[in-house]
């Protein structure tokens, strides 16, 4: 196994790898197990903009995932970030439930606007007030640019469209800071599971992240060459080529443990 | 020598106004500012429609506005003092309306409350398209999501947008315009919208029919760089952009559109304009 570098931080996705709705993943329990023997940092990332991460937490805990609050990290972890980062005072549309991930910021005299999934507040006078804050240069930071979601009433329009629209009024550019729908590498670098195995080859390379996964792994102070991240195969862009395909997570898992 | 060099200059602003035979004006933004009631007629304006009129020139009003009928703005533009009628004025609704009903479409309707009344003649029933107009209060989510599951139920989805404007100004600051909101339903929907009213060729090209007159006879004046002056440029017309209304510094910097000529109102406009062809 040459050329190997050392793997210092794994990201693991929620939804479809650790659990799927209220149902651990089997073998999952165990792998995060040996994950955390093989003392690597790991992160759990998920596209949630609805549950703040103590839901999250409490609902993984009931199905027996050793894990911490900290290491949860989720769209709205990233924008917080973000926010932390540049010192911006954020005007928040998002919802009443993921305000708690954001207490402790400054959020007077805002000069930055956050857009999350907020009907509420996709109202004209609260787009217009966002718009003028952007005309006269506030950032649009969007949590993420889903076109629409399901609800019990049929289809209702997501963040992207009030996003798009505001892009357009005030002739700029979002930057979206969530877990993409399909996550972006450059050449290899994932190990995915869920599809025919195939064989391994071996090699970490470079990869380019999205702004998501850079921020969660900021926060445990590594860069994306010492990473890797961990999901479901429906998960990555088809356009690189992945090199690491396992039929299941606990394999996985195992295959790490003996590179390591 | 003398003579290549006079031709040249009567190319550009103000020079040109010697061969004009028409002139169009935007309505919000150069006669007026909206607002609350009727809004407040911008300074000179009054007088300089009147100097119009007096003048050899055509005049026609074409507009996007699309918050009430046509007879109900103009009837608000007389109370403010102007010289104008009905006739004289192009907004999109009775354009949409036409192209509905050639095209057999029964439309959803996203518009201000104001504008209903013109669609009267018009089959809503069972709709199979979507007309959006700038419906201001109106377009809260919950009328969004109507129209954009009228849209995503359709299986050929065709969305109309009354104008496509960012955004314009009232007196109590600048407001999004039908065109964010046409951009967030095409996102939604991922279609392209049919835009009727400015910057349409076709629209543009309803007015010059009305009047007579060729696209180099005629200028086009207004405060929307992209709308008013480079839809009227992309028509053949000269545009002449004023800096009331939406205008802002940067326009004068725009990557793609360079107005034929800048002024500080309307007033100045028409000024300019008589002064050139001797009066």
């Amino acid at each position: 196994m040459a050329g190997r570098r050392a793997l210092k931080a794994v990201l693991i996705d929620l939804s479809g790898t650790l659990h799927v709705e209220d149902t651990a993943v089997p073998g999952a329990q165990d792998a995060l197990h040996c994950l955390r023997q093989a003392s690597v940092s790991v992160k759990f990332v998920t596209n949630t903009t609805k549950e703040s991460k103590r839901n999250l937490l409490e609902r993984l805990q009931r199905l027996n995932f050793d894990l911490q609050e900290k290491e949860i990290f989720t769209s709205l972890s990233a924008a917080r970030s973000l926010l932390e980062q540049k010192q911006h005072r954020p005007l928040l549309l998002v919802e009443d439930s993921a305000l708690e991930d954001f207490t402790g910021i400054d959020t007077s005299h805002p000069n930055a606007v956050v857009v999350g999934l907020a009907p509420d507040h996709f109202n004209y006078q609260t787009l217009n007030r966002a718009f003028r804050m952007i005309l006269d240069g506030a950032p649009l930071i969007a949590i993420h640019k889903a076109r629409y979601y399901k609800r019990k009433d049929g289809l209702a329009l997501g963040p992207g469209p009030f996003v798009t629209g505001l892009e357009y009024a005030a002739e700029c550019k979002a930057t979206v800071v969530g877990k993409p729908e399909k996550t972006f590498f450059t050449q290899v670098n994932i190990l995915a599971f869920g599809a025919n195995n195939s064989p391994a080859s071996e090699t970490f390379s470079n990869f380019l992240f999205d702004f998501f996964s850079i921020q969660a792994l900021s926060e445990l102070g590594c860069s994306p060459s010492e990473a890797v991240m961990i999901g479901d195969v429906s998960m990555f862009k088809v356009s690189i080529s992945v090199q690491f395909v396992f039929a299941d997570y606990f394999q996985l898992v195992t295959s790490m443990q003996i590179s390591i | 020598m003398r003579s290549k060099r006079f031709a040249m200059a009567a190319t550009g602003w103000p020079g040109f106004a010697k061969s004009l035979k028409g002139v169009i004006l935007d309505l919000c933004g150069v006669l007026y500012d909206s607002g609350e009631g009727d809004g407040v007629a911008i300074p000179g304006s009054i007088e300089a429609v009147k100097k119009l009129k007096a003048s050899d020139l055509q005049l026609r009003f074409c507009t996007n506005e699309t918050q009430a009928t046509r007879e109900k703005f103009v009837a608000k533009l007389q109370r403010l003092g102007f010289d104008i009628s009905v006739s004289e004025v192009f907004p999109p609704a009775p354009a949409a309306i036409a192209v509905v009903k050639q095209r057999g479409l029964r439309p959803h309707l996203l518009v201000h409350d104001g504008l209903l009344q013109e669609f009267d003649g018009v089959d809503q029933t069972n709709p199979n398209c979507v007309i959006i107009g700038d419906a201001a209060e109106h377009f809260s989510y919950q009328n969004l999501n109507e129209a954009f599951r009228v849209l995503i139920g359709l299986e050929n989805p065709v969305l109309f947008s009354l104008g496509q404007g960012r955004y314009y100004k009232e007196t109590d600051g600048l407001k999004l315009d039908v065109g964010a909101y046409m951009k967030a339903l095409e996102y939604a929907c991922d279609l392209k919208a049919e835009v009727i009213g400015k910057p349409s060729l076709t629209f543009f090209q309803s007015v010059l029919n009305d009047m007579g007159l060729k696209p180099h006879e005629t200028l086009m004046i207004g405060d929307d760089l992209v709308n008013d002056v480079g839809g009227a440029q992309y028509c053949g017309m000269k545009g002449v952009q004023v800096r009331t209304g939406k205008y802002r510094p940067s326009d004068e910097k725009h990557p793609t559109v360079t107005a034929d000529g800048t002024v500080d109102n309307l007033a100045q406009a028409v000024d300019m304009i008589l002064k050139q062809r001797g009066f």
